[in-house]
C-alpha cells in the first residue's frame, strides 16, 4: 500500500489497458480505467450471421457504434471517403470492456526471436522503416509467461521445433483437433512439416474459476456463451476491480490529454450523457489501440506540442501495420467440416523465417469458420457468384472445403499511417481517424510465397481444385493493427522509449499494439499483453519510492 | 400470366406487410407495404433477387423473403442505400423498356439473366445510370440478396431457415442465438 497516494489513468480497457490497470492497481496505485464502450453482456448484445466482430454487415456486435464513429480513408490521389465499419478500411478492433479479447479467435502466439530483430536478420529494405525492436525475445519472455498464466493459455509446443517455448508447458493442455485439423495435420506430417495444436487463450479444461470450452464453432467474432474464452474482461480487469484500487468508467470517451510540457497532467472525457469532465492523475497510460492511441495523441496538440503529443519528429501514427491474410482453399470430394469449434486448431511455423528470398513469412493455420453468408462471398476465381450455379456451389461445397491461411509479416513503411481529419468530426465533435497509405510493395511477393505453400498442402491433401487468395497491396491496419507509436532507443525515429514511455514526457506511457516496431507473422495479442505486463512492472518500479 | 404474377406479388405484399409491421411498430391504418420503395420498385427488386438466388429443388430468394430484408435494411439501418436503389432501379427499368419494351419484372427469365450478366460486367449502356453505376447497384443488391438469404430470419429474410436447410445445417448454429426466438 506504499503507493496509495499515486493515481493513474488508463485510457482504453482492451488487451493492453486491461493488463495495465491490474498491474498498477495491485501495486496500490489508484487507477481510473476509461472505456468508450460498455461491458459486453452476453444477454444484451446481439450477434448472428450478419452482426459479429468478424462479419459486420449490419453492425459490430462489440462496437463501435458506426453511426457515432465515422472515419475517413484518404486515397493515393488525395480524395477522401467517409467510411464505417460496414465499408472499406475502417480499421477497428472493437469498443467494449475487453475490446478484441472478448470476441477474438484467441490464438496465443509468442513472436519468435527473429521477429524482434528483423533488420539485423534480413538487412534494410528500400522504402521501408524496417527496424529492430529495442528489446529482444528474451526481454519479453518472462512477460509472455505471465500472460499465459494469468489470462490462461491451452497448448503444447513440444512437437514444434520452431517455437521459442518448445520445452516449456502451458497452464492448460492443448486442444484436440477437429476433423479438418486432424486431416491436415496428417498431410503436413507426410510433407515433412511440423504441425501442432494452436495455443489458445481459451480453457481446454476448467481454469481460473471458469468452465472448459464446449467447442462452439461460432467462436471467433463472437463472445463465449459459457465464458470459457479468456480476455481481459474476465481475468485481469475483474482482478483490478477487486483490489478496490481501480474504478472503471464505461461509456466514457477520453478526447484530450493535457500536459505542462514535461508531464501529462489530466485528461478530458465525455461521459455517457455527452457531458465533458476533467480528471488529473500522476501517471497516464494510453491503451486505446493503434488507431485511437495515435488519434488521441494527435488531437492533444497544445502550445507545448503543436503537432501533437510525442509527435515532435512526426512519427505518431506512422508505420501502421496489420496483416494481409493469405493462403489457399481447396475443394474435396469428401466431407471435411464438422461443427466442433472453434475451427482453427492446427498450424505450422515452418514458413515464419529463413525462407529463400523472403523477409519473414507467416504462420499457416486451418480456418476458423464461415457461416453460410460469409461462405457465399468466397469463390474460386471465375466461379459464378449468383444464379443456380451459386446455390449449387453453396450446398455441394460447404462441407467440403479445406483452407490454410495465415498472417504475413508486413514490412513497415512510413506512409502507411493514421492521421486526424481537419474536416470530419465524430458525434462528440472530435476530429476522426484518417487512414491512408498502403502496404509496402514487397508484401505482395511474401503473400504469394505463403499462399503457394498453403496451396501445396491442399494439393497434397488431394483437393481436386485449389486456388490462392489474399495478396498484399492496399491499405493495412484492421483487427491486427499495430506500430503507430513505435518504441525505440532513438527519440528521432520512435515515439516511446523501450518501456513505452513517450519520449517527451516523464509520466505518459503507451501500452497497446501501437508500440510494436514490427508485427510478426502471427496474430499479435499475446505480444501486446506481454508488453503491457512489462511496462506495468516498469511503471510500478519507477514510481514507487 | 402477367397479371397473375402481379396479383401474386400484391398478395405477398399484403401477407408480408402484416408480418413485417407489427402493430406496435406502426399505426395499422395506412396500407404501406414496403417502407423503402414503391410497389413497382418492389416488383423489380423481387425479380432481380429471384434471379440472383433462384428457386430450384430448394426455395429461392422470393420464398425466403429477401425483399423484406432489403426493405428493413433501407428503412431502418442504412437509409443511405435508398438513393442507390432508387437510381439503380430506375436505370434497370428504363434499360429494360428500351431493350425489350417491357418492365424488368415482366421479362422472361432468360432476358432477365442476360440483363443481369451485362450489368455485372458493366456492359449495359451507361446512360441509364447517370447518378450511380450499373455495377455499383448490381454489387449492392447482390450483397444484400446474399445477406437476406443466408442471414438470420430475424432480419426479414431466410424465412423458415430455408438456406440453412439447403446447406444441411441445424439451426441455430450459434449457441445462444435461439434467445431471439419467441
Ligand atoms: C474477431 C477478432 C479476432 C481476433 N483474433 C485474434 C487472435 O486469434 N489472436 C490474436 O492474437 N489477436 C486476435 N485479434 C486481435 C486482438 O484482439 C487485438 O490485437 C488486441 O485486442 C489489440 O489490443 P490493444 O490493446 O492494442 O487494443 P484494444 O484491445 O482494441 O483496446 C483498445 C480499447 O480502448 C478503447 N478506446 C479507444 N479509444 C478510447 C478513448 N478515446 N477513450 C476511452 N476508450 C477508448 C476501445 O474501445 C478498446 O476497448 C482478434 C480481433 C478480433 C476483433
Amino acid at each position: 500500500m506504499k503507493n496509495k497516494q499515486l493515481s493513474a489513468i488508463v485510457v482504453g480497457a482492451g488487451a493492453g489497458g486491461g493488463v495495465m490497470a491490474k498491474e498498477l492497481a495491485q501495486s496500490g496505485i489508484r487507477v481510473t480505467l476509461f472505456e468508450r464502450g460498455d461491458w459486453p453482456s452476453y444477454d444484451k448484445h446481439i450477434n448472428d450471421e450478419l452482426i459479429s466482430q468478424r462479419v459486420q454487415e449490419l453492425g459490430s456486435a462489440f462496437g463501435p457504434d458506426w453511426e457515432k464513429n465515422p472515419r475517413v480513408v484518404r486515397h493515393d490521389d488525395g480524395s477522401e471517403q467517409l467510411v464505417t465499419a460496414q465499408s472499406y478500411a475502417y480499421n477497428h478492433v472493437a469498443a467494449c470492456v475487453g475490446s478484441g479479447t472478448v470476441s477474438y479467435g484467441a490464438m496465443a502466439w509468442r513472436f519468435m526471436p527473429e521477429d524482434f530483430k528483423m533488420k539485423s536478420v534480413y538487412g534494410a529494405v528500400p522504402g521501408s522503416t524496417l527496424a529492430d525492436w529495442p528489446i529482444s525475445y528474451e526481454d519479453l519472455a518472462p512477460y509472455y509467461d505471465k500472460a499465459e498464466q494469468e489470462i490462461g493459455v491451452s497448448g503444447d509446443m513440444s512437437q514444434n521445433p520452431f517455437a521459442p517455448n518448445q520445452h516449456q508447458s502451458y497452464p492448460m493442455p492443448a486442444f484436440e483437433y477437429n476433423r479438418d485439423g486432424a486431416f491436415l495435420d496428417g498431410v503436413c506430417r507426410e510433407m515433412g512439416l511440423h504441425p501442432f495444436s494452436i495455443p489458445m487463450l481459451r480453457n481446454s479444461v476448467p481454469y481460473n474459476g471458469r468452465a472448459g470450452c464446449i467447442r462452439n464453432r461460432t467462436c471467433c467474432g463472437f463472445a463465449c456463451p459459457i465464458d470459457a474464452k479468456n480476455g481481459t474482461h474476465n481475468t485481469v480487469i475483474p482482478t483490478a476491480l477487486a483490489t478496490g484500487n481501480c474504478e472503471l468508467k464505461t461509456n466514457s470517451f477520453v478526447y484530450h490529454i493535457e500536459t505542462d510540457g514535461r508531464r501529462a497532467t489530466a485528461v478530458s472525457y465525455f461521459d455517457a450523457d455527452k457531458k465533458s469532465h476533467r480528471l488529473e492523475a500522476d501517471i497516464i497510460v494510453v491503451s486505446a489501440s493503434a488507431s485511437e492511441t495515435a488519434r488521441l495523441l494527435l488531437n492533444s496538440a497544445s502550445s507545448h506540442f503543436p503537432k501533437g503529443i510525442g509527435n515532435r519528429n512526426d512519427w505518431v501514427g506512422r508505420n501502421l501495420q496489420g496483416h494481409a491474410y493469405t493462403g489457399a482453399s481447396g475443394l474435396f470430394d469428401f466431407d471435411l467440416l464438422d461443427l466442433s469449434g472453434p475451427g482453427a486448431c492446427v498450424a505450422i511455423m515452418d514458413y515464419n523465417h529463413h525462407n529463400e528470398g523472403i523477409i519473414g513469412g507467416g504462420v499457416l493455420c486451418n480456418e476458423f469458420y464461415q457461416l453460410p453468408y460469409a461462405f457465399s462471398q468466397h469463390r474460386p476465381p471465375g466461379a459464378p457468384r449468383w444464379g443456380k450455379a451459386h446455390k449449387q456451389y453453396q450446398r455441394e461445397n460447404y462441407h467440403r472445403l479445406g483452407r490454410m491461411i495465415g498472417p504475413i509479416q508486413e514490412i513497415p513503411n512510413f506512409d502507411s499511417r493514421v492521421m486526424v481529419s481537419d474536416r470530419v468530426r465524430d458525434y462528440w465533435g472530435v476530429p476522426v481517424v484518417v487512414n491512408t497509405g498502403s502496404r509496402h510493395p514487397i508484401d505482395e511477393k511474401h503473400c504469394n510465397f505463403l499462399a503457394s505453400k498453403a496451396e501445396a498442402i491442399l494439393k497434397k491433401a488431394g483437393a481436386y481444385q485449389t486456388w490462392q487468395h489474399g495478396g498484399g497491396g492496399g491499405m493495412t491496419g484492421g483487427q491486427h493493427q499495430a506500430g503507430t507509436c513505435r518504441m525505440g532507443d532513438d527519440p528521432a525515429t520512435s515515439v516511446t522509449d523501450r518501456f513505452g514511455r513517450v519520449h517527451d514526457l516523464d509520466n505518459l506511457y503507451i501500452a497497446d499494439g501501437s508500440l510494436m516496431v514490427t508485427n510478426g507473422g502471427f496474430n499479435p495479442v499475446l505480444t501486446i499483453l506481454a508488453l503491457a505486463y512489462r511496462t506495468g512492472e516498469h511503471i510500478v518500479n519507477q514510481w514507487s519510492v | 400470366m402477367k397479371s397473375n404474377r402481379r396479383q401474386f406479388i400484391k398478395q405477398c405484399m399484403l401477407l408480408y406487410g402484416s408480418v413485417l409491421f407489427l402493430p406496435s411498430c406502426r399505426p395499422s391504418a395506412a396500407p404501406v407495404w414496403y417502407s423503402g420503395f414503391t410497389a413497382q420498385e418492389a416488383s423489380a427488386i423481387d425479380a432481380i433477387c429471384e434471379q440472383l438466388i433462384p428457386a430450384d429443388d430448394y426455395p429461392g430468394a422470393r420464398e425466403a423473403g429477401v425483399i423484406h430484408y432489403i426493405d428493413k435494411l433501407l428503412y431502418q439501418r442504412f437509409p443511405q442505400h435508398k438513393q442507390t436503389y432508387r437510381q439503380g432501379l430506375a436505370g434497370v427499368e428504363a434499360c429494360s423498356q428500351a431493350l425489350y419494351g417491357n418492365s424488368f419484372a415482366e421479362l422472361t427469365g432468360a432476358q432477365q439473366i442476360a440483363m443481369l450478366e451485362l450489368m455485372e460486367r458493366g456492359e449495359l449502356p451507361a446512360r441509364y445510370w447517370p447518378q450511380t453505376t450499373q455495377k455499383a447497384f448490381f454489387e449492392l443488391i447482390l450483397a444484400h440478396t446474399m445477406q437476406g438469404f443466408y442471414g438470420s430470419p430475424r432480419h426479414g429474410g431466410n424465412k423458415d431457415y430455408v438456406s440453412y436447410r439447403m446447406m444441411k445445417l441445424d439451426y441455430p448454429l450459434l449457441i445462444g442465438q435461439n434467445r431471439y426466438e419467441k
